[in-house]
């Protein structure tokens, strides 16, 4: 097997400038993180805040392991459906979704959950529906390759 | 096996390991979706992240034992302090297992891909440290200006362990609060994650590419580093195109979305160096690392085209969260990932091209092919009549499910391609025979 000590006809990148081009990086980085942790993910919608049930909900969602299977705007698993607006959808609702988080359905096994973690369960998937829609079904594209919701800025 | 070398070499057996335990848990949870209830005692709710996290383990455990093997000998100076890579690989192991056994016994607290209970974090961020300290004390005494390879495994290793820290943010409530900031900070941190261990897998790719042709001139070129400024500004700044159905900040979407795009660069010029390849790849047929590096070059166009199109919004309107993300995820973490690491263990291994890794590099890639289109197909029905029509979730998947079925079928044959590979692989590297020429 050779080594690494072949000649080389290519000219090294300058070290300084590697730095600078990081340095600048880094910077536009953090400042940007800055701004996701912040200002550019806040929601104009109180209902959509977390509030103490909501956020134990969001615990039982993890306990439980409820992304292995469920989707929130198509980020999470495959095997059931998505669950961003299951309680605004026609045909479903908290009582929908309650019953279905204490019984399981013919795919879903009932998972031990008790009815005070149904109920903050709820809880959570009212404030996740209180955050926007999803699928988008309203297709209006734009010459740039984007659709038009997707510049709107409705938080 | 000589002493200073076990560590890296136990490092990737520890991961050919948890590929191939991976591979059987992915096998489980794909039948899960043709025949629910089979496999009753694994239920997909554990088998899944069975799946998920064991195959993320075979991919950093597999470019550290290669850092371990490779570093050494790239500084010319020996790894410092190698009492610490023991102890890394004891906690990666020691850590693993618990893992493996809280998902058994159903007990979870994580997020996705991390769904073990958040206190396990800790161990495998304090053996992530000891590698941030041996790397950085082994380098310091390299001479000379840094390859592009070192600079990616810098890249990647202060990467993970940051992005690694910051998908657990959540735990703290300010971090949370609502679910646009919960799922836009989880893919801020999974999607720069994923761009750290790509940064370890490549520049990985690139030692091995160094090694088998000899010359050290392509590593330390303007090129390289150039790309390597290219994938560092992705890993930054791209990993928003996770979210654009998402309201956070349009600004956001539309960054990622410009950042995104700049990897066209990067697709073309793959494509000009296909014909050098393939002409390398005739005279280096017999060699089994190259015979991988092959491979990784056909997946890498293949998913960096799939890739580039989904990041253009207005076909992701139509491709998120449907299993055409998957596919991408798979055609990456197997296809690329998988091919690059298999090049570096077996070139480690000094393992030569046999029957069985022959057969097992065709199984490999025959049912990598056919997996990867039965889930685009499978994406492809269920992206389009989720947008264009009011239907359900169930009768959607029913009209998917020939694809889904197609791929529970392929992920068998990728199992055993995979499991030929891994014996031949372990069997190389426990071996005394192949480890005295220096690699």
């Amino acid at each position: 097997m050779a080594t690494a000590t072949g000649p080389s006809r290519v000219k090294a990148f300058g070290a300084r400038h590697r730095r600078i081009i990081h340095l600048v990086l880094v910077v536009l980085a953090i400042a940007q993180s800055a701004a996701t942790y912040t200002t550019a993910t806040t929601v104009r919608e109180p209902k959509a805040a977390y509030d103490a049930a909501a956020m134990r909900g969001a615990r039982w969602y993890r306990e439980f392991n409820c992304t292995a299977c469920h989707q929130f705007y198509g980020l999470g698993g495959y095997m059931g459906p998505d669950l961003t607006n299951v309680i605004s959808a026609p045909g479903k609702g908290a009582d929908y979704a309650r019953g279905i988080i204490l019984h399981g359905t013919q795919r879903m096994p009932a998972l031990g959950i008790t009815p005070a973690q149904a109920e903050d369960l709820v809880a959570f998937l009212r404030a996740v529906d209180a955050t926007g829609t999803h699928p988008i079904r309203h297709v209006d594209l734009t010459p740039w390759g984007t659709y038009r919701s997707m510049h709107d800025d409705a938080r | 096996m000589t002493r200073a070398d076990r560590p890296a070499r136990l490092f990737l057996v520890a991961a050919l390991l948890a590929l191939w335990c991976g591979a059987l848990f992915g096998v489980i949870g794909s039948w899960q979706h043709v025949v629910p209830g089979i496999v009753d005692a694994i239920p997909f709710v554990k088998s899944r992240p069975l799946h998920v996290s064991l195959v993320v383990a075979w991919i950093f455990m597999g470019a550290v034992g290669g850092i371990y093997h490779y570093l050494p000998r790239i500084t010319a100076t020996p790894l410092h302090a190698p009492r610490l890579a023991w102890w890394h690989l004891a906690l990666f192991i020691g850590t693993g297992l618990l893992i493996i056994a809280s998902y058994l016994m159903g007990r979870f607290g994580g997020r996705e891909y991390w769904e073990f209970p958040p206190v396990l974090a800790i161990p495998v961020a304090v053996g992530w440290l000891l590698l941030v300290y041996g790397f950085f004390r082994t380098t310091a005494r390299h001479q000379g200006p840094w390859p592009a390879y070192l600079w990616m495994w810098a890249t990647g290793i202060v990467f993970f362990l940051l992005t690694y820290a910051e998908a657990h943010l959540y735990l703290l409530p300010a971090f949370s609060g609502n679910m646009v900031r919960d799922l836009t900070l989880q893919w801020k941190a999974y999607g720069a994650l994923t761009g750290s261990w790509n940064m370890l897998v490549y520049g990985t790719g690139m030692v091995v590419m160094e090694r088998i042709s000899g010359d050290a001139g392509p590593a330390r070129s303007r090129t390289a580093f150039l790309l390597f400024a290219l994938g560092f500004a992705n890993l930054l700044f791209g990993w928003a195109h996770h979210i654009y159905p998402v309201p956070a900040a349009s600004w956001l979407r539309i960054l990622a979305y410009a950042i995104s795009m700049t990897e066209w660069i990067l697709l073309v010029r793959l494509i000009r160096q296909w014909r050098t390849t393939l002409g390398a790849g005739r005279r280096e047929r017999h060699s089994l690392p190259h015979r991988f590096l092959f491979a990784s070059e056909v997946w890498v166009i293949l998913n960096l085209t799939l890739a580039l199109l989904i990041s253009i919004p207005a076909i992701n309107l139509f491709t998120h969260g449907t299993h055409i993300t998957v596919a991408h995820a798979m055609g990456s973490t197997i296809g690329i990932n998988t091919t690059i690491l298999f090049a570096s263990v077996f070139l480690i291994s000094g393992a030569h091209m046999g029957r069985i890794a022959r057969i097992g590099f065709r199984v490999f890639n025959g049912s990598l092919l056919l997996f990867w289109l039965c889930l685009l197909a499978a994406g492809a029905v269920k992206g389009w009549l989720t947008v264009t029509t009011d239907m359900a979730f169930q009768p959607i998947m029913q009209q998917a499910w020939p694809f889904i079925a197609g791929f529970a079928v392929a992920g068998i044959g990728l199992f055993v391609g995979l499991t030929l590979l891994v014996r031949h692989a372990i069997r190389a590297l426990l071996s005394t025979q192949h480890a005295t020429a220096p690699r």
